[in-house]
C-alpha cells in the first residue's frame, strides 16, 4: 500500500509548510528536522487531526482529505505516548483493540503483559512508550505515524526501543512515518530520510546518501558533518575535479560542475586518520596536522585536527582502537587521510 | 510571645473557619429539636423543601445539559469572541441577585413580549414554579460552565486526538475520555451550581413570590412571625444543601471508578 502526499501545505500563525510532495510505500521513512520545522503538523495532517490548506493525502488510491481522523486508520503514536491517566494499561490498549484477545497478543509482542492492570502514570518512560505503541498497532492501522516516540528517554533504554522498532517496522510491512529531531534515530530506523526545515524538504534519501551527499550546507551542519569549506576548482584530473581551499588542493570525483566557486563538504565518519608518513592508497587525499582536541562519545572519539599547511581545522571520528593504538593525545602529529570520494561538491555558492 | 509564619497563618485560616461555623453553631443551638419536629411536619414548610429540592435539581439538571458545551467550546476555542462570550457568562455573578430579577421580570414578565405570549399559552413565567427555574438556572449556572470550563482545560488535546486517531467518534471520545477525566471539576461545578440554586432568594422573589421556596418561606416567617419562627425552616435549608453537598462531593471525589 502507498501513502501519497500531493503538494500538502499548511499555513497557521505565520507558518507555512510545503508543498509537500512524498510517496511512501511499505517502507520507514524517517522525517528529520529541527523543532519548529513543520515535522509533527506533517503527521497530524496525514492523521486528519490538523485540515489541509491545500493539496492531497492518498492511501492505496483513496483520497482521505475529506475524512474524519477516527475514519482514517492511521495508527498514530503521539509524542510523550498520550496514554489516558483514567484507564489501565489493559483499558488503554483494549480501547483501540477490535478484538480483546489482541490486547494480549500485542502486550506480549511489546513486552507490556506484566503491566497490564497498572495505571500509566506508575509506569517507567520506557514501559510508557511501549503500551502506547501496542495500543496503537491494535487498530491494526494502514499506515503508522511515530512523531519522536523515543524523545527524552535515557540513552541504554532509547538503544533497547530502537532495535524493537527495528524489528516491529520489518514485521508490519506498512508504510511508516517516524518523525525525530535526532539523527542516530532517522538513521537508524529509515529506509530514506526527508530533511526538513521551516516547513520546506530540503533533501529525501537514503542515510548513507544524506550524510555523505548533503545538498546543502545547512543538512550537512543538521548531520553532524562540521567539514564544510568554501572552495575553487583549481584543476581536473581523470578522477575528476581538483579543489583548491587556501593552500591545500584536494582531488575529488566531482565531474561537470556548473560553476568554479562551489562548498566541499567531507563528514568526519568518511575521513580517516594514520601516523605521520604512512603509505597512503591511490586516490586518497593525505594532509599532515596536529590533533588539538578529543572527545570521547562512547563509542567513537571525535577529534579535531589542525592542518599544517592552512588554517583549516578537520573534525573526524576514530574508532577507540585507532585512537589507542596510534596512542593519540592533544598536539599529537597525525595524518589525515580524505579518500577522493569523500569529498562532496557543493555548488551553492554565488559564481 | 514569639510569632512565626505558620501560627500567623494558622490563626488567619482558624479566624475565617469561626467566621463560617459559629454563626452556623448559633443557628443549630437556638432552636430546641422538638421545634424542629414540628417544623418538619408543617405543610407549608414540607412543600416549600419540595419546591426547593425539585427546582434546584432541574436549575442544576438545565445548566448541566446546556452548560457543558459551552464550556468546552470556551476551553477548547482560539477565537477572538471567546472573552465576549465568557464576560458574558460571568455576568450573572457579578450582579447583585435583586438587578437579575428585574433583567428577567423585563424580558419574561407580564407586559413583555416573551412573557405575555407564555400568559397566553397557559404556561406563566413568572409567579410559577417555571419562573423559580429560571431565577436558579440564570443565577446558578455560571458556577457550571466557569468550574466546567477550567476543568476541560485540564484534558490535554492530545488525549483527544489520540481517541480520534484509534478510530473513536467526537461522542465516544467525549464520553470514555474527556468527561471521565473532567469529571471531579465539572461535579465541582454542579455542587457549587446546586448550592447556590437552592439558597437562591433575590432573583427568585421578584419574579416567583409563588410557589414558595425556602430561602422565600425563611423571609415570610421572619416578617410575619419573627426571627425565631424562622429558625427552624433555616436549619432545614441548612441540612438539605449541606446533605446535598456531601452526596455530591463523595461522587466527585472517585467518578466513574
Amino acid at each position: 500500500m502507498t501513502l501519497e502526499l500531493i503538494e500538502v501545505r499548511k499555513a497557521f500563525d505565520g507558518f507555512e509548510l510545503g508543498p509537500v510532495d512524498l510517496n511512501i510505500d511499505n517502507e520507514v521513512l524517517a522525517i528529520l528536522g529541527p523543532s519548529g520545522s513543520g515535522k509533527t503538523t506533517l503527521l497530524r495532517l496525514i492523521a486528519g487531526i490538523s485540515s489541509l490548506s491545500g493539496g492531497a493525502i492518498r492511501l492505496g488510491g483513496r483520497t482521505l482529505d475529506s475524512l474524519s481522523p477516527e475514519d482514517r486508520n492511521m495508527g498514530m503514536v503521539f509524542q510523550d505516548g498520550a496514554l489516558f491517566p483514567h484507564m489501565t494499561v489493559r483499558q488503554n490498549i483494549a480501547y483501540a483493540a477490535a478484538a480483546p484477545d489482541r490486547v494480549l497478543a500485542l502486550a506480549e509482542r511489546l513486552e507490556v503483559t506484566a503491566l497490564l492492570d497498572r495505571k500509566p502514570k506508575t509506569l517507567s518512560g520506557g514501559e510508557y512508550r511501549r503500551v502506547a505503541l501496542a495500543r496503537t498497532l491494535a487498530t491494526e492501522p494502514s499506515a503508522l505515524l511515530l512523531d519522536e516516540p523515543l524523545s527524552s528517554l535515557d540513552r541504554p533504554i532509547q538503544t533497547r526501543l530502537l532495535e524493537m522498532l527495528h524489528l516491529l517496522f520489518d514485521e508490519l510491512d506498512i508504510p511508516v512515518l517516524y518523525v525525530t529531531h535526532d539523527q542516530r534515530t532517522a538513521m537508524a530506523l529509515g529506509n530514506r530520510i526527508v530533511i526538513i526545515n521551516d516547513g520546506v524538504i530540503e533533501q529525501i534519501g537514503s542515510p548513507t546518501a544524506i550524510i555523505s551527499r548533503p545538498r546543502n550546507r545547512f543538512i550537512a551542519h543538521f548531520t553532524s558533518n562540521e567539514n564544510c569549506f568554501d572552495a575553487h576548482v583549481a584543476d581536473w584530473t581523470d578522477a575528476g575535479a581538483v579543489l583548491q581551499i587556501g593552500e591545500v588542493r584536494l582531488g575529488t570525483t566531482a565531474q561537470q560542475l556548473q560553476q568554479t566557486q562551489v562548498t566541499a563538504c567531507m563528514h568526519p565518519s568518511r575521513i580517516a586518520i594514520s601516523a605521520p608518513g604512512a603509505p597512503t592508497a591511490e586516490r586518497v587525499n593525505a594532509l599532515s596536522g596536529r590533533l588539538i582536541r578529543h572527545l570521547f562519545q562512547g563509542n567513537e572519539y571525535r577529534v579535531h585536527i589542525d592542518i599544517d599547511a592552512a588554517p583549516l581545522t578537520f573534525a573526524v571520528t576514530v574508532h577507540p582502537i585507532v585512537f589507542d593504538r596510534l596512542s593519540l593525545e592533544n598536539r599529537s602529529a597525525v595524518q589525515v587521510l580524505i579518500p577522493f570520494e569523500s569529498i562532496h561538491v557543493i555548488s551553492d555558492r554565488p559564481a | 510571645m514569639k510569632l512565626d509564619s505558620a501560627s500567623v497563618i494558622m490563626t488567619l485560616g482558624t479566624a475565617l473557619l469561626a467566621l463560617y461555623a459559629i454563626p452556623v453553631l448559633a443557628l443549630v443551638v437556638s432552636v430546641p429539636s422538638g421545634e424542629l419536629l414540628i417544623q418538619l411536619t408543617d405543610p407549608v414548610v414540607l412543600r416549600a423543601a419540595r419546591t426547593s429540592l425539585f427546582s434546584a435539581s432541574v436549575s442544576v439538571f438545565i445548566a448541566t445539559v446546556f452548560g457543558l458545551p459551552l464550556a468546552y467550546w470556551l476551553a477548547r476555542a482560539n477565537s477572538r469572541l471567546k472573552t465576549v462570550v465568557l464576560a458574558v457568562v460571568v455576568f450573572p455573578l457579578v450582579l447583585p441577585p435583586t438587578v437579575s430579577g428585574m433583567m428577567l421580570l423585563t424580558v419574561f414578565g407580564p407586559g413583555s413580549l416573551v412573557g405575555d405570549a407564555a400568559i397566553v399559552v397557559g404556561i406563566p413565567l413568572t409567579r410559577s414554579l417555571l419562573g423559580v427555574i429560571f431565577a436558579q438556572t440564570f443565577v446558578a449556572s455560571p458556577f457550571v460552565v466557569v468550574t466546567a470550563k477550567a476543568a476541560f482545560e485540564t484534558v490535554d488535546v492530545r488525549l483527544e486526538d489520540a481517541s480520534r486517531s484509534l478510530g473513536k467518534s467526537r461522542l465516544v471520545t467525549a464520553q470514555r475520555v474527556t468527561l471521565p477525566i473532567a469529571g471531579p471539576g465539572i461535579l465541582a461545578g454542579i455542587t457549587l451550581a446546586f448550592a447556590r440554586a437552592i439558597g437562591e432568594f433575590g432573583a427568585t422573589i421578584m419574579i416567583s413570590f409563588y410557589p414558595r421556596t425556602m430561602p422565600v418561606q425563611i423571609w415570610v416567617a421572619f416578617l410575619s412571625q419573627g426571627l425565631e419562627n424562622a429558625y427552624p425552616v433555616a436549619i432545614l435549608l441548612l441540612l438539605i444543601a449541606a446533605g446535598a453537598l456531601m452526596v455530591l462531593h463523595t461522587a466527585a471525589t472517585n467518578p466513574w471508578s
